[in-house]
Order: structure tokens, then C-alpha cells, then sequence
């Protein structure tokens, strides 16, 4: 059963006709084209897919397209400034070397800006708490905590 | 992919109705089971209604006591700063379910439905002597928690039920409660979790519950080891037996996760634990 | 050796904002117009012969534009000893064998209709442990050889043996002997995005294939191999590579679902896409080898080691594929390690019918480290020797050549042993008690290339365009590990340009010359001594014109600017006489004379001088190929001879560790990872690949085991298998490089991609037997395990 699915992503309004039981993973990257939420195992665990819906950093693939009627929803995608200008927290997964595959990079990112946009100052607990349900592989995570303290530093400078 | 109509009734009864008019449909609020489940084909429903924006569902107020709406997100719970303040031994489990992600949109009503016997939120829950609000079409029931689990991902709700909240009486002021959860990583189902909650007089123990996770077919109250302790002066004596008692009450399995007699001895030092800390006689 | 300029610094990845950005396309986000899904079958049983299949029904199944089984395409025979099929025919000899395959126009259908096929099994007994395999009478995994030939045993006909010295001497002159029992499990990859790949056929029956490999030009050979056998024979193989979600190994073979995807390619005349779903990475892509290992060790009065004596037995699962190389890499620690000079090396591998394993980094030196590094503490206990000194007593030195005829050249082991020690206090914190101790451990490998092929060559093509800019074609992977990083960090040293300068092309059999593949912690090692060579050939070639065009274009620039402005202050420098190409230098991308003075109309940007070649008669467009072949050699493995690597790598790691003996848990309070690198390349990308290996290294430690029952594994998700999230690296880690200036290495570093997680399991088990006297010899290092033991000693006492 197909309905007509009506949210914000990336501050702008989309319309798109989905399936009763499709994921919002799903219509971010198939019929919206973005891609750069990942799917990681489809099951809340690893958080490649995390994405922010109203100021809260989700699984995307555990949320029900439906639910996002009406909703504003953050993806990897509306972090850059410009084309040529990463965002604030982009820019320091770049400059701290957080990112080697980069498969995890989105949400990770997602997940730390969900945190800072709530907790401007977060303690390394706190960051680890925010991160704990993004799995990496490749990193070992120490940069990417480098990454999150710079920006969240980055992000106080600015008045 | 399994196919399924998704249904996000205004109210309560439109709720209700739905669920008894559809066939083979299934309650869903934040979906962190249910989705999973869906995935994995143990469950096919060929409808989801979605309880997540149900407004008589929604809401927590504290006057003393607490009463909590089913569709609480975790989150929620873990900010509300009076519970924090009534209620921390809840808010301490609520911070270790799952991650973030999840706790945003899990909900408190759908962790005690999906009736898992590591049920984070109950086992707080259960050493605070919570009840839960049922209602169906035919009318609200209360039954206390401590009847509600009756095996695994087993409850006494019935097919056509919502928790519509969840209770909790006020605290003694002088109980003190505490959480402890051993999972493999630190984002883990728990091996084995404890929450504990001690009302000492002086050095005698007024009253202690105690709630044990993943080491039984449901969460369990360790009512052997309550009796025990009651009534009694805390000692090195008294915390060696209830921790053996504690042992022996459980009843826990091997799976993928760990052994039985792994999750035995953790009991029994979470069980010693808490009663250290809980009684004054050791600092955390 | 004159100030680098960007060798050395820290300098973010040139990929890294599109990765930031979610810009970086993946195999899963791939498509192709006219695109099927693929989707697989797996069998149904352990071991079983395959009486039936019904495809009829999925067949008809709208949407499906293809069911392939064996018995309806031709064979495809895979895998390095033949002895696996891409789909199974008449048996199935493990859970993930590949029985059917459906192409359908959305993933969804593809998966429906799997469900309509029907196969039945006559099931037979099957063997899951190497020991029952290597029973009399027990089952036989492969009845016949790939030949044909009845076979009689289990066991793999590969051999492995090493034997130097006089062993029994050896055995002799010890003074004290330590001997055990060591294992470590199945583990998985998981690599965060899961493996898949795009095949399509042109008209010609040449093949594109979009593969989450590591061998792009083995994977082609294997390929072109396929398409002669299904009668598209002298046809191409063009395999590309997209972003890799990761890599650790699990690339460095083909896989069953590629030949399928060809397959189905072929059959329908579509492109045909699969991708693994988590599920099915854990149960049919295959993991890391498991590993018996038994050592004797012995050493004089004064901790001389006089022998080591290894044996180790493998399951090798149903097929053959490279976990069944581990020994090739075994064979080094286990003669070189240390200086030892009586040693005997064998192991065995057995056909069982548990899944078949790959590769995973380290590639069996963590498997044997474990052993030599746990067991030498046990020989230091037993001689009242300090682990520490017994290490620094045997510790091997530059220019030693070991027992299996590996020539060590640069060494920085007793510097990486010293650092670990006194970074983690030793002596103090080795008697502390409270239930915490201090352990260490130390590992050797190759670090300059690994020949295990005929060839261990690598290629590297520059062209440079018209405006200064150089695109490398490169035949190596970069799989998250750093390598378009320091490949152009090193053009950019070479040649002499900026690094935004240098743009390393998409890795493509059809543009980049052939590399054997991104394994052995050759990456780096390869392309930056490809890179070197290169730049130096195109400098050669620019200055060379610029002897003729350089005072050209300094003339013209000249009367450019005097005509500018009148009072232009004209150089007073003979620029033609100064000429020569001896003369030049280019920095940055500029041209000049090396004793001239910074004028700037003295110095031309390399586009200007690159056009000047180009246009005008007779002009000249400026690449250049190298193919660089490392001077190693390919040992004999049934002797365990012959220098494998052109350097090796050295590292110690050391642990704090607290142990709460009420529940088995292990807390790290410190760790130190202190490794001989040859020169740091690029900061950031070294610390991360240590760092990453580090956190692989506390998995297979504490948490991470495949746990099979009867060939059907129990735990494949996320939520039954743990690896470490952010918060199991939550303590202090410090690591320290350890710059030894290798000769032949690029910039003197050598290869570093899988050290960092080969001594970690000793390491912290040394240190955990130092707080509380149990030593865990089988991995993971459970809390369970650790209560056990306390409980078990505790009753002994």
C-alpha cells in the first residue's frame, strides 16, 4: 500500500510516495537519492545509518518512513556549507584523521552533532556515550573523539 | 522484505479498535523490537499500529509518586529531571539500554511489553514495586509488575491491550536504589544485571529488593534473598548469605552471550555489591 | 638526506572530505542502468548430497529474469587448489554453500522467489573439529581431488615444515623448557560495509566488474580464467574498484557470489548487483582462520634461547581459499622472532565441514605470537627470569640473518622493548600486586613486501597534463588504511609538486598497471618506492627540456614584464648559462635554477614549462611507467626458506592491566605500542592504522569468537558477535614510532598495515598472569575464563 509521505530533510520540504512498510532508510536512499546514509546490518546496531529527526539522532533503519510525516530529518548530506565548504564538525572528522574507510563517517558525524547541538561542552564520557552506538572498524576511535572535542571547541568560538 | 500496512490511529480507542479489527496485526511505539523482529521474520504482522503519538500515551508526571506514559521514550525518562531526582536507580538502568539511538525512540511500554527477561527499565521497575496501567476495549486494569512477566518475550497483556502507564508509589525518602549490568561491550543485552533497592535504620536492613536480569525465564524478584536480609543487621555474614542465596534463586542459562555458571557468580557479587553500597558499609 | 617537505607531516587524507561529505560511493550505492539484484541460496545443511532442485516456481515469479543452479550453467571451478565451485553441485559440504541464485528486478523479488526454490538434501554426517576430521574413517570432506583421484584423509596436501639447527641439541642444552597448548578462534572481518560487486558483460563478452576486492588484477586473472570456461574465451576482464567499506583481508580472494554475479550477468545480458546483507557477511563470506598451536621452548642458565619447537593444526573448513596460507606467515615469527637457533616449524591444515576461511590481517603471526610471546613467560617463570630481561637477552639485532634465511636489515626491537618498559614503569608496577600487573610482548614482520606470489611487483604510472597536474594510475586498494595518502604525499616529495596537485585515479585493471594485491602491509611500501622512482624519471625528463625551453620562457617573462613596466629591474643573472639539468630543482611546482637567486621571473610553474614541451612542432606529452619488483624471494615453504620481505618490521606492545576477581573482568589501565615503522609517512594515517589495529587486536582478545555448532554458527549479527565499541578504547593508549631509517624502504618506513594488532593477546595475558597468576592460553580472554581459572587455582591451593 503506497502512501504519500510528506517531511523535511535538510531544511527542505520532500514529497515522495512510499510503501506502508518501507524504512526511512530506504526513502533516503532509494527514491531521495541520498546516499550517504549507509546501511550497516539493518538492525540498531552498528548506526551507520543514524541520522537526526527532530533534534535526535535515530537508526534510520529501525524508523518507519510513516513516522517521519511532518518531521525534520538531518542527513550527512545537509552538513556541507557549500560546495567547495564542509560543515564545522565535517572539517574536523577531516583535519583529526577520524575518517579511514569512511563507511561509518556519516553517522558517526550525525551522532556527535546530535550531541553538540544539545551538550556544546560534553565531557570525553559524554562523547563516548553519544557514540557508543556507531561501530568502527578501522579507526580504533581515538581520532574520532580528537575530532568531536575540535569541533565542539570549533563550534563555542562562534558567537 | 516483509510487507505490512502501517496504520498511526489519533487516540487511544482508535487504537484499540484497529488492532481488534485487523487481523494479524501487531502493536508497534519505538520499534526497536518490533522492527528487528520484522527483519529477522519472527514476526510477519500484516499490519503495524503505531502507538508512538497516542496523546494518552504520552506525558510523565511526579507529585511523590510517578506515573509514566507508555509511550515514554527512554530519553525522555533518562532527562526528566524529577525523576532523576525520585527515582535515580531508573534512570541509571534507562541510560544503559541500548545507545542513544535507540533510547531516542524506544519506549518504556514497549521494553516491559517485549517482556525480554533483560529488560532494562524492569528491573528498576520491579524494586520500586511499580503496576502498570492495562487497557483494552472492554476496560483499565492495574496489575502490579511483579505479575506482568510470565515467561520469555511472555506478559500477562492481551492480544488486544495497550500499557497505557507505568506506576510508581513514592519511596521511602531514605531508600537508596542502585543499578548494575554486565555486558560483554559496553552496548550490550546484559549478561546478567541487578537492580537493587535498600532501605536501611541505622545498620539494619528495613527492607531490600531486589530484581535480577538475564539469569531466569523472566525478570525476577529475588524474594528468597529479600526475606533473608530483612529485618536484619547488615554484616560481612549476612552479605556472603545472600549472596549465595542469590546464586541459587537464579535460574540462568548458556547462550551465545554466556555460560549459567558465569551469570550465577555474577549475580551473587552483584547481589554483595549492592548491599555494600546500598547498607554504608563499603564506598562504592 | 635533505628536508622533506611533506613526508613526515600530518596531512588529512585527500579523500577524506567526500567521505566527510557522504559523497564516496560505495558498491552499495552503485547502480547501473538496467540493473537486476542478485540474491543466493545457501544450503540448507552441513554435508549432505544434493538429490533435487525445483527452480520452476521462482522462475515464474514475476519480476525474476533468472534462476541459475549448477545443473543449468556451466562449471566453475574456483579457489587456488580448484577444490571449490562457484554453485555447488551433487553435495554441499558447509551451511554457506551456494546452491541456487536468483536475478530479479528489486532486491525484494530476488528474495521471494528464493524462497520458491526447492532443493533436497540427502543429509550426511559431517566432521567439525580438525581432530574428528583426522580420525580413521571418519567422514570424508572431499571424497575425490579436484582430479578425480579418490582421496583418503582430511587432510590438506600442502606442506609447511621448517627445520633448522639440531633440535634435539637444542632440547639438550636448555636449562629450563616451558611447554603448551594455545588456540585461537574464528573471527570475523567485519568490515562496516559488507561485500558485494556489479558484473556486467558488453556485447563483445568482455566483462566490467565493480568488486570490493583487494586484488583487482588476480581477481581479473581469475576472471578471464571463468569466461574461457563458459565459452567467452580470449575475452577481458576489467575489474574496478569503488570506496571499500573496509578491507582486513577479506578481499585479498574471489569470492563464489562474484562468479555468480558473472553468472547471472551473462544468463539475463543485464548488469547483475549483490551485496551481502549483515546476515549473510557473518555466515557466508569467509572469516578469519582458527589455530592450534603447541610450543616448546627451552633456554640455557643466563635465558638463551636454544630451541622452539611449533606445531600447528588448522581447520581449513570445506574450501580452500588463503586462511590456508597462514603458515607462510606463521613460519616468520616462529624462526625469526627472537634470536633462536634451533628451530622446527610444521603445520597441517584439515578439510572439515565448517566454513571456509580467508584472509584478516596479521594473516597467522597474531595466531602463533600468542604462543611464542605467552610461552616465553611461562620459560622466564621457570628460569626466575624478569620477562623483560629475557626478552632483551634474545633480542634480535640489525643485520642478522635468521634461521629461515630472513635478512634483517634495519632492527629497532631493543628500542621498542626499552620504550614499553619504561613507559609502563616496569619494574615498579611488576610487583605492585592489588590483582594488577604488567605483561609485553614483541612481534616480526614483513615490512618491505612479502613475495608469496611469483611476482610481488607493483606498478605505477604518472601522467602529468597540461597544467601541472599529475594523475596516478595505481593498481593498488585503498581500502580505508591511508594509501592514495601517502602515494601522494610521495609523488608530490618525488616529483615536486603540492600534494592537491597529485590526483590518484580510480583503481581500474584497464588504466593501472598490474600490483599483486593490497596485502602483506605492502601498500605504502610499494607505491611510495614506485612513487620515488617515478618522480625522479619525470624530473629527469623536465629538466632535460628545460635546458632549452628554460631561458625561452625566463626571456619571454622578461620582455613580459618590462613591457609592463618600463623600469623593470632586469636579474643580472646568466639564466642560460645556468641552464643546465643538472641545475634545476622543482619545488612546489615551480622550476629554477637551483644557485639562483629567488627572482620571481627566474621561476617558472611546471604547466608553463609543461605546455612549452607540448606546444609546438614535434612536441612532447610528459607520463611515465615504473614497475617496481622488490628484491625478495618466494621461499620454499616445505623448507621454510628463503628472505621473503626486503625489511621487517619490529614492535612491542605492553599492558597495565587490573583484574577484579570477583567477576573475571579485565581493565586496561595503560597500554603502549611502541613499533619500528622506518620513517613515519603521514602522522595521521600511521596513528589511525595503529590505533584501528589496536582495537582489532582487544577484540580478538576479549570478545570476538565465530561460535559454531555442527558447522552452523550461532552468533551472526551484531548483537551476538561483539566487537569493541568507542568505549573499550576508553584508556590512556600510547603509542611511539620508532624511526629507523630502513635503506631500501620508501623515505626509509616500511610496511606497518597489520603489526599493530600481532602482539596484543600475549601482551595483555602476560600482564594478566603478572595481577593474578592465571594464564589463558585459548582466546578470546573471557571473563568467564578468567573466574574459572581463578576458581580452579584457587581450589588447587
Amino acid at each position: 500500500m503506497k502512501t504519500e509521505l510528506r517531511f523535511y530533510v535538510n531544511d527542505h520540504e520532500v514529497m515522495v510516495s512510499v510503501e506502508s512498510h518501507a524504512r526511512l532508510l530506504d526513502v533516503l536512499r532509494g527514491p531521495l537519492g541520498l546516499t550517504g546514509t549507509k546501511e550497516g546490518c539493518g538492525e540498531g546496531e552498528c548506526g551507520a545509518c543514524t541520522v537526526i529527526v527532530d533534534g535526535r539522532a535515530v537508526n534510520a533503519c529501525l524508523f518507519p518512513a510513516l513516522e517521519a510525516e511532518g518531521r525534520k530529518v538531518v542527513t550527512i548530506e545537509g552538513l556541507q556549507k557549500s560546495a567547495t565548504e564542509l560543515g564545522i564538525l565535517q572539517q574536523a572528522f577531516v583535519d583529526a584523521g577520524a575518517i579511514q574507510c569512511g563507511f561509518c563517517t556519516p553517522g558517526m558525524i550525525l551522532s556527535s552533532k546530535a550531541l553538540l547541538d544539545a551538550s556544546p561542552d560534553p565531557t570525553d564520557v559524554e562523547i563516548r556515550e553519544a557514540l557508543l552506538g556507531n561501530l568502527c572498524r578501522c579507526t580504533g576511535y581515538v581520532q574520532i573523539l580528537d575530532a568531536v572535542r575540535r569541533a565542539a571547541e570549533s563550534l563555542r568560538k562562534i558567537p | 522484505m516483509t510487507r505490512f500496512d502501517y496504520h498511526k490511529p489519533k487516540t487511544l480507542h482508535e487504537a484499540l479498535r484497529l488492532k481488534k479489527e485487523i487481523p494479524g496485526s501487531a502493536f508497534v511505539a519505538g520499534g526497536t523490537d518490533a522492527m528487528v523482529k520484522i527483519k529477522n521474520k519472527a514476526m510477519r504482522p500484516s499490519a503495524l499500529i503505531s502507538l508512538r503519538a497516542v496523546p494518552e500515551l504520552q506525558g510523565i508526571s511526579v507529585n511523590g509518586s510517578a506515573s509514566i506514559g507508555g509511550a515514554t521514550t527512554i530519553t525522555d525518562i533518562v532527562k526528566h529531571p524529577d525523576l532523576g531526582k525520585l527515582f535515580p536507580v531508573l534512570v541509571a538502568a534507562a541510560e544503559r539500554l541500548g545507545s542513544a539511538q535507540i533510547r531516542n525512540v524506544a519506549t518504556i511500554g514497549g521494553n516491559l511489553c517485549n517482556a525480554s527477561p533483560c529488560a532494562d527499565t524492569s528491573l528498576p521497575l520491579l524494586v520500586l514495586d511499580a503496576s502498570v496501567e492495562i487497557q483494552g476495549l472492554s476496560g483499565t486494569r492495574e496489575v502490579a509488575l511483579k505479575d506482568f512477566f510470565k515467561g520469555p518475550s511472555l506478559s500477562c497483556l492481551a492480544p488486544d491491550e495497550v500499557l497505557t502507564a507505568v506506576r510508581i508509589p513514592k519511596p521511602h525518602p531514605a531508600a537508596k536504589g542502585v543499578f548494575f549490568k554486565k555486558g560483554r561491550v559496553r552496548m550490550d543485552l546484559a549478561v546478567a544485571s541487578l537492580a537493587a533497592f535498600v532501605q536501611m535504620d541505622g545498620n539494619t536492613i528495613t527492607s531490600a529488593r531486589f530484581a535480577a536480569g538475564s539469569v531466569a525465564p523472566t525478570p525476577l524478584r529475588l524474594f528468597k534473598v529479600e526475606n533473608l536480609v530483612k529485618g536484619k543487621p547488615v554484616s560481612e555474614q549476612i552479605l556472603v548469605e545472600a549472596a549465595t542465596l542469590g546464586e541459587q534463586e537464579v535460574c540462568p542459562i548458556c547462550d551465545v552471550r554466556s555460560t549459567d555458571e558465569y551469570r550465577r557468580s555474577l549475580i551473587g557479587v552483584f547481589v554483595r555489591r549492592a548491599m555494600e553500597q546500598l547498607s554504608g558499609i563499603k564506598q562504592p | 638526506m635533505s628536508e622533506l617537505r611533506y613526508i613526515g607531516k600530518e596531512t588529512p587524507r585527500p579523500e577524506g572530505p567526500d567521505k566527510a561529505a557522504g559523497k564516496a560511493l560505495y558498491i552499495h550505492d552503485l547502480v547501473v542502468p538496467g540493473m537486476l539484484y542478485g540474491k543466493i541460496k545457501f544450503s540448507a545443511h552441513a554435508h549432505a548430497r544434493i538429490t533435487h532442485i525445483d527452480i520452476s516456481k521462482a522462475e515464474k515469479l514475476p519480476g525474476v529474469r533468472a534462476v541459475i543452479t549448477a545443473y543449468n550453467t556451466p562449471e566453475v571451478r574456483i579457489g587456488f587448489l580448484r577444490d571449490n565451485l562457484a554453485l555447488k553441485k551433487g553435495m554441499v559440504r558447509q551451511f554457506r554453500d551456494e546452491v541456487a541464485a536468483v536475478a530479479a528486478i528489486d532486491p525484494d523479488i530476488a528474495a521471494e522467489a528464493l524462497d520458491l526454490i526447492r532443493v533436497e538434501y540427502e543429509p550426511l554426517p559431517g566432521v567439525f573439529t580438525p581432530e574428528e576430521a583426522l580420525k580413521p574413517g571418519a567422514p570424508l570432506v572431499h571424497e575425490t581431488d579436484p582430479s578425480g583421484k579418490p582421496r583418503k584423509d582430511n587432510l590438506l596436501p600442502l606442506t609447511y615444515h621448517h627445520e633448522s639447527g639440531d633440535l634435539q641439541a637444542g632440547m639438550k642444552a636448555a636449562a629450563f623448557t616451558a611447554e603448551g597448548e594455545f588456540s585461537t578462534p574464528t573471527v570475523q572481518q567485519c568490515c562496516m560495509g559488507t561485500a558485494g560487486c556489479i558484473a556486467e558483460l558488453d556485447l563483445h563478452g568482455n566483462l566490467t566488474i565493480w568488486a570490493k576486492t583487494q586484488i583487482p588484477f588476480l581477481a581479473q586473472r581469475d576472471f578471464i580464467q571463468m569466461l574461457a570456461e563458459i565459452g567467452l574465451k580470449g575475452r577481458n576482464a576489467r575489474v574496478v574498484v569503488p570506496t571499500l567499506g573496509g578491507g582486513f583481508g577479506s578481499g585479498l580472494d574471489t569470492h563464489a557470489y562474484e562468479y555468480i554475479a558473472i553468472l547471472l550477468a551473462w544468463r539475463t545480458g543485464r548488469p547483475v548487483k549483490i551485496v551481502y546483507t549483515r546476515d549473510e557477511e557473518f555466515e557466508c563470506l569467509s572469516p578469519r582462520q582458527s589455530a592450534s598451536t603447541r610450543i616448546m621452548q627451552g633456554c640455557d642458565r643466563n635465558g638463551r634461547l636454544t630451541f622452539r619447537k611449533i606445531d600447528v593444526l588448522q581447520d581449513n573448513g570445506a574450501y580452500t581459499s588463503w586462511g590456508a596460507t597462514f603458515p607462510t606467515v606463521m613460519m616468520l615469527p616462529s624462526t625469526s622472532l627472537y634470536k633462536v637457533p634451533n628451530v622446527y616449524f610444521d603445520a597441517q591444515l584439515v578439510y572439515t565441514n565448517n566454513t571456509y576461511c580467508q584472509a584478516m590481517r596479521g594473516y597467522g603471526n597474531p595466531e602463533v605470537n600468542l604462543a611464542i610471546e605467552s610461552n616465553l613467560d611461562e620459560l622466564a617463570d621457570k628460569a626466575g627470569i624478569d620477562p623483560l630481561d629475557i626478552r632483551r637477552i634474545n633480542c634480535n639485532e640489525p643485520g642478522e640473518t635468521t634461521p629461515m634465511g630472513l635478512k634483517v636489515t634495519t632492527c629497532g626491537l631493543r628500542e621498542c622493548i626499552e620504550t614499553v618498559a619504561q613507559k609502563l614503569d616496569w619494574a615498579a608496577k611488576r610487583k605492585q600486586g592489588k590483582r594488577r600487573g604488567v605483561g609485553m610482548a614483541s612481534l616480526f614482520h614483513v615490512g618491505g613486501g612479502g613475495r608469496i606470489y611469483r611476482s610481488d611487483a607493483t606498478g605505477l604510472i604518472l601522467k602529468l597534463d597540461d597544467y601541472g597536474n599529475v594523475n596516478a594510475c595505481y593498481g593498488g586498494v585503498e581500502m580505508g588504511q591511508g594509501m592514495h595518502s601517502v602515494l601522494s604525499l610521495a609523488v608530490a616529495e618525488a616529483l615536486g609538486v603540492k600534494p592537491g596537485k597529485v590526483f590518484v585515479n580510480p583503481t581500474d585493471t584497464s588504466t593501472c598497471p598490474w600490483d599483486v594485491g593490497t596485502h602483506a602491509s605492502r601498500g605504502a611500501f610499494m607505491a611510495c618506492n614506485a612513487a620515488i622512482r617515478a618522480g625522479k624519471k619525470l624530473r629527469d625528463r623536465i629538466f632535460e627540456h628545460a635546458e632549452v625551453l628554460y631561458p625561452e620562457i625566463v626571456s619571454k617573462n622578461i620582455k613580459a614584464a618590462t613591457k609592463k613596466d618600463p623600469g623593470f629591474k632586469v636579474p643580472d643573472i646568466d639564466f642560460v648559462k645556468l641552464a643546465k639539468k643538472e641545475n634545476f630543482d622543482l619545488v612546489d611546482g615551480f622550476l629554477f635554477p637551483k644557485n639562483a637567486p629567488l627572482h620571481p621571473v627566474l621561476k617558472v610553474e611546471l604547466g608553463a614549462m609543461l605546455r612549452a614541451i607540448h606546444f609546438r612542432n614535434d612536441g612532447e606529452m610528459l607520463s611515465t611507467e615504473v614497475t617496481y619488483d622488490p628484491p625478495n624471494e618466494l621461499p620454499d615453504f616445505t623448507k621454510g626458506k628463503g628472505n621473503m620481505s626486503t625489511t621487517y618490521a619490529y614492535g612491542t606492545q605492553g599492558a597495565e592491566v587490573e583484574v577484579d576477581t570477583d567477576t573475571g573482568e579485565v581493565r586496561i589501565l595503560k597500554f603502549v605500542a611502541a613499533h619500528d615503522v622506518g620513517k613515519v609517512l603521514n602522522p595521521q594515517t600511521l596513528k589511525g592504522q595503529m590505533y584501528g589495529a589496536l582495537a582489532q587486536g582487544f577484540g580478538y582478545t576479549f570478545t570476538e569468537e565465530v561460535l559454531s555448532k555442527n558447522g552452523k554458527m550461532q552468533n551472526t549479527n551484531f548483537r551476538d558477535y561483539k566487537i569493541p565499541t568507542v568505549h573499550e578504547m576508553s584508556f590512556p593508549i600510547e603509542l611511539e614510532f620508532v624511526e629507523t631509517n630502513d635503506g631500501i624502504g620508501p623515505f626509509g618506513a616500511k610496511g606497518v598495515g597489520e603489526p599493530g594488532l600481532v602482539p596484543t593477546a600475549p601482551a595483555i595475558a602476560n600482564a594478566i598472569y603478572n595481577a593474578v597468576g592465571v594464564r589463558i592460553r585459548h582466546l578470546p580472554i573471557t571473563p568467564e575464563k578468567i573466574l574459572a581459572a581463578l576458581k580452579e587455582k584457587k581450589g588447587r591451593s
